[in-house]
Parts: structure tokens; sequence; C-alpha cells
């Protein structure tokens, strides 16, 4: 898991991906920044985080997901500091036997993660 | 004794600091701080319902017994993603 100001790198976190034979199912979700929130036009978000206890509850979550789905393993990237439009500010992977685990982890994790993990945005309006 | 209050989000615009220092008599709770703090800072009366505060890196509930060189922050409603 990690907490970043760097832009994501997919291609460099696909190409570090580990699965053992077992695993049938890889989910990824991305997260991206909207154009518009409302009626507004925005250039972007500036995420701002308090990163230790970010990664502590990120664990935690971790953990929990362990406890109820059978996943080989969760990657995770977040931004922090201004993202720009259409640009990613999150990236997620879980990787599990079946869809259905790892669909279930995923959605368990992100719904987790915006309501415990201590991550905040402004939106940046064009003006 | 002493323990430290950080702010986060637009919690450092309601408040106008980072974080502050507060000496608070021992047995003092998480609830005591957080009314300490409302009267200080009277903006952040608003945000009473929409407030989570943590001691260190944990979510603790207002009966919380504050300890010497506790670090306290408060914030509003989470938004990553």
């Amino acid at each position: 898991m990690t907490i970043t100001t760097e832009p994501i790198d997919e291609a460099a976190l696909l190409s570090q991906r580990e699965i053992s034979e077992g695993m049938g199912a890889v989910v990824y979700f991305l997260g991206m920044v909207r154009g518009t929130e409302g009626s507004e036009t925005i250039t972007g978000i500036e995420y701002e985080a308090f990163q230790r206890m970010a990664e502590h509850q990120f664990e935690l979550i971790f953990q929990q997901m362990e406890k109820r789905w059978p996943i080989e393993s969760v990657r995770l990237v977040h931004r922090v500091g201004v993202v720009k439009t259409n640009e990613p500010s999150l990236w997620v992977e879980v990787v599990a036997p079946h869809r259905g685990e790892a669909f279930a982890a995923c959605q368990f994790l992100i719904d987790e993660m915006k309501r415990v993990v201590p991550i905040w945005k402004k939106t940046l309006i064009q003006p | 004794m002493t323990v430290t209050v950080h702010f986060y989000s637009y919690f450092k615009d309601l408040t106008g600091c980072e974080q502050v220092t507060e000496t608070v008599d021992a047995g003092c709770t998480l609830g005591d701080l957080h009314r300490n703090l409302v009267a200080r800072f009277p903006k952040l009366a608003a945000m009473e319902r929409a407030m989570l505060i943590a001691v260190g890196v944990e979510y603790q509930p207002h009966s919380y017994v504050l300890k010497e060189g506790d670090e306290v922050s408060l914030f509003p409603p989470v938004q990553g993603g």
C-alpha cells in the first residue's frame, strides 16, 4: 500500500503483478478525478491525508478482508496533493481464487476506505 | 498534563491553526477536551455531528481517558478515493 504525491504508474504496477496458480480472479479499480462536481467544472482535486493513520487504517481493512475472503493479495496506491482531471487518484488490485470474492473484497475495501481512512479532498474549481 | 491536538482538512480553516497544545487535568476524557476545544474555537460547534476524533492512529470514543503526551486529531468525515 502506498500513499504518494507521484502519478500512478499503471504499467509499472501491472508489471509487478504476482499471482499463484490457484488464483482465478484479479479485480482492478481505478478512482478517477471527474471534470465536474455538481454544476461546476473543476480542474482537479487536492487530496490531503493524515498519512500515518491512513496507512494504519488501510492495514486494518486489509486484515478484515483477509478474514472474510480467501484473497491472495491486495495492492493499493492513493495519490495525495493535486490530481488533475482525468487522472487516477486511486488504484486497487485484489487477487482471489474466484471473481465473486474478488469483487466483494474490492467493494468492501473502497466502502471502508470512504468510511474510516483519513484522506480528504478539496475540489479545484476552474476560474 | 499536556496533549497535542491536530486539525485536518477544513478544520484547520475553522480553527485557524494546524495544531494546539492543551493542558488538561488527570482523568480528562476526549469528551471533556472536545468541549474545551469548542469553547476555544466556536466555529467547531457547527461540526459537532460531523467530527471524527482519533488518538494516535486509532479512533476513540468520547469516554476515552487522556494520557500525558497523547496526540489527538480532529477532522471532518473522510473522503478518500
